[in-house]
């Protein structure tokens, strides 16, 4: 009777230790909301000023909301650095939004728009920006319109790029491929030119690469027919860019790394690859990780099918919270930040953003603050000009792209103990759909 | 007589009832409310329609989303991988603490107070700082260890698939056995030393004491601490999220843990989650109940 006692007492003593871990987990986060939150006591109260909270991580922010605060006494927005999104500021942000302590003013790229808007957690803003409309290019637009609404304002257009170690190629006289079966020869010149050397990499992390490369290739992962979505992750030209990009993988000619990681600017660094599939923003990233490096650099325009085309990877837009009440204010910040000249150049002159404005008016200013010491005096704006004239339309973002990049990241995970890119393709394809109908979202196959 | 012995009584009551409430107070606003609400989570889901930016509503689902969860591979993954993790895990974790405790509870070790701060050391150093370390130390191009490794003419590649699990061992070992090592040296500090001393007049050797006498005397501790090793398995989380960043083969759910947290903040499905959570939670209940059992069960017989 005693020992049942005792260890039943055990058994207790395991069930609270167990359950008590399990919502540990919550209280760990509980703690980082407070702090998010901390700035966002009310400022609005007394007098005339308004304190806006605002989270973001693209390049130069924080030059950008210095300039605002001094230009805008009545409105002070105090600034808080999160992780990019893929590394858990979107994790953050829906976090804070359901415990309703989120900022005014959050930072969302154009995949994951949707799904922000589709939790409700971000404001109709139809009738207030229908004035910055014109600003904005209409592929732009179409990627904040969603549902017959306006629900964020665009910062940069984020046209794809090739980007290259001129030294490297010029040394072993590899000319710069202006199509991908140049691309593929290219690679291969640059291993046997150096063994330990790639031209690229392949990121099992970050779909949206891949995204942007169907994109550019005619495909498009997601469309709305009436009232229903069609998902086609694994149309034709998904395919074809799949298959392609696998075969770079399985011939060892691209590396196999996590996209910002620190294997990959370690290879980066030592010269180990000498090219980036990227995005206009990818040369201030490469200027602010990679500084030794300044004058090495080169950028072309984005290899194609054979016709010239191209697509978007990832770009940014600022939304206002759902529960914000200093919406005016909020939209205020987000119209100088993106569609003035005082803006731009803050976010430019930083010397760590090579944002493409959306506006398109605002490109000069960004061309003319951007130093191009890095790039071998190279004119980098033209070239991005060019490239988002060439952006197809028939482009989409799906309602649950942190769900579906998720399944892709897991499956891409699996490359190298046995899985495929298409194999990866037909998984989401599959896990999306199912995903879609279990939220009641109507979906046409 | 009889009043001031009520009275007595009654003012013990109050006594225990002042003692007691903050415990109470403290136990049901930070376990038995979030349980509660966890549970009550699990029970929704959320819904909309169309094409899904009309706003949602939260519908009762029953123990629909315990299905969803016991139904999906992946949170089904997530134990066989734990499983695999503890067949790895505890064995050399518990093995070595227990050598190091037993060669520290010898005759012959020296410097005991040193060996024993610096081998607990790493413990104190917090999960996610010691996965961070790990990571760069894994990471080639940037790691020594690689660098040493490589030098010898040895590749062993930290980030790979099929080395993942390893890699993770490695780090929760390095952080576990300097703390279970201490349980155990304190458990063989509370043998008598006549039971040892009776052993070497027997003749007995050192290795033959600490296998016969010391290890069976302190089996009761190994019981203990191979318990919460367990529990503390099912729940892990840091070592494998912060792995992941360098490591793809790692998933978003390669624990349960993992699963719950990407179900939550990936696809905001907080119903999923909290019925994941309650799922596991059982399932470490049940777990401890049935270790407790069984190391109780050998102890009568």
């Amino acid at each position: 009777m005693q020992r049942t006692s005792i260890r039943l007492g055990t058994a207790l003593v395991g069930i609270v230790t167990a359950l008590s871990l399990v919502t540990g987990c919550g209280g760990g986060d509980d703690k980082k909301k407070d702090a998010g939150a901390a700035p966002a006591a009310p400022g609005g109260g007394s007098g005339q000023k308004q304190e806006l909270t605002f989270w973001s991580w693209t390049k130069g922010t924080q030059e950008v909301v210095d300039a605002f605060n001094k230009s805008h006494p009545d409105i002070q927005v105090k600034y808080e650095q999160i992780p990019s999104g893929n590394a858990g500021g979107y994790a953050k942000m829906a976090n804070a939004v359901k415990a309703g302590n989120a900022p005014d003013v959050l930072t969302i790229e154009y995949p994951q728009l949707p799904d922000f808007v589709s939790q409700g957690a971000v404001q109709d803003l139809t009738s207030k920006v229908s004035g910055l409309k014109s600003k904005f290019p209409a592929s732009v637009n179409k990627l904040t319109e969603l549902g017959g609404k306006t629900w964020a304002v665009p910062l940069d257009a984020a046209p794809m790029a090739l980007y290259y170690r001129k030294d490297f190629f010029t040394d072993h006289n590899i000319a710069v491929p202006k199509t991908w079966d140049e691309y593929r020869a290219a690679a291969e010149q640059v291993k046997k030119a150096d063994p330990n050397a790639r031209i690229g990499t392949f990121y099992p992390d970050d779909p949206s690469t891949m995204a942007g490369l169907t994109w550019q290739a005619g495909g498009a992962w997601f469309g709305t027919e009436g009232d229903a979505w069609k998902v086609s992750l694994t149309d034709p030209n998904a395919r074809k860019v799949g298959e392609y990009w696998n075969k770079l993988v399985t011939d060892d000619l691209v590396r196999v790394q996590p996209s910002f990681s620190q294997q990959w600017n370690a290879d980066l660094k030592s010269g180990g690859t000498v090219g980036i599939v990227g995005a206009s923003w990818s040369a201030g990233v490469l200027k602010s990780s990679q500084p030794d490096l300044a004058g090495k650099w080169a950028v072309a325009p984005l290899p194609d099918w054979g016709t010239p085309s191209n697509g978007m990877l990832g770009g940014s837009t600022f939304a206002v919270s759902k529960d914000s009440k200093k919406s005016k204010a909020a939209l205020t910040f987000i119209e100088w930040m993106t569609t003035t000249k005082e803006g731009i150049s803050a976010r430019i002159a930083s010397g760590t953003s090579s944002a493409y404005p959306a506006a398109t008016e605002l490109v000069p200013t960004a061309a003319q603050f951007f130093d191009t010491g890095y790039f071998g005096k190279q004119d980098i704006y033209p070239l991005f000009t060019e490239a988002t004239g060439k952006i197809g339309a028939g482009w989409t973002w799906g309602p649950s792209m942190t769900q579906t990049n998720t399944i892709l990241k897991d499956q891409f995970g699996k490359l190298s103990s046995g899985g495929s890119i298409v194999g990866a393709l037909e998984e989401a394809q599959r896990s999306t759909v199912e995903d879609l109908k279990k939220r009641g979202i109507s979906v046409k196959s | 007589m009889n009043t001031s012995l009520r009275a007595g009584r009654r003012r013990r009551k109050t006594t225990a009832a002042l003692f007691l409430t903050p415990f109470y107070a403290l136990f049901i606003a930070t376990m038995v409310v979030p349980i509660g609400y966890a549970i009550w989570l699990s029970l929704f889901t959320e819904k909309t329609s169309g094409l899904g930016f009309g706003g949602t509503r939260r519908v009762f689902s029953g123990f629909g989303n315990y299905a969803d969860a016991l139904g999906d591979d992946k949170f089904r993954d997530g134990f066989v991988a734990i499983g695999l993790y503890c067949l790895l895990y505890i064995p050399v974790m518990v093995g070595t603490a227990l050598a190091l405790a037993l060669l520290l509870d010898s005759a012959l070790a020296r410097a005991r107070r040193f060996f024993q701060l610096a081998l607990f050391l790493p413990h104190a150093v917090p999960g996610i700082i010691a996965a961070l370390i790990w990571v760069y130390l894994y990471t080639p191009g940037l790691s020594p260890v690689v660098e040493l490794l490589e030098s010898g003419g040895l590749h062993w590649d930290f980030l790979a698939s099929d080395t993942a699990l390893f890699s993770i061992v490695n780090i929760a070992t390095w952080e576990w056995i300097g703390y279970n090592m201490i349980i155990f040296y304190a458990a063989l500090q509370a043998i008598p030393r006549e039971v040892v001393e009776a052993a070497t007049v027997d003749g007995a050797g050192p290795v033959r004491i600490a296998v016969s006498v010391k290890i069976p005397m302190i089996r009761a501790a190994v019981a203990m601490t191979m318990l919460f090793t367990i529990i503390g398995s099912l729940q892990l989380f840091t070592e494998p999220s912060i792995l992941s960043d360098a490591n793809p083969a790692v998933g978003s759910s390669w624990t349960p843990n993992m699963y719950a947290y990407s179900a939550a903040f990936r696809a905001n499905d907080f119903g999923l989650a909290a019925a994941a959570s309650v799922l596991l939670a059982v399932f470490a209940a049940a777990l401890s109940f049935g270790v407790t059992r069984l190391s109780s069960g050998r102890r009568t017989a």
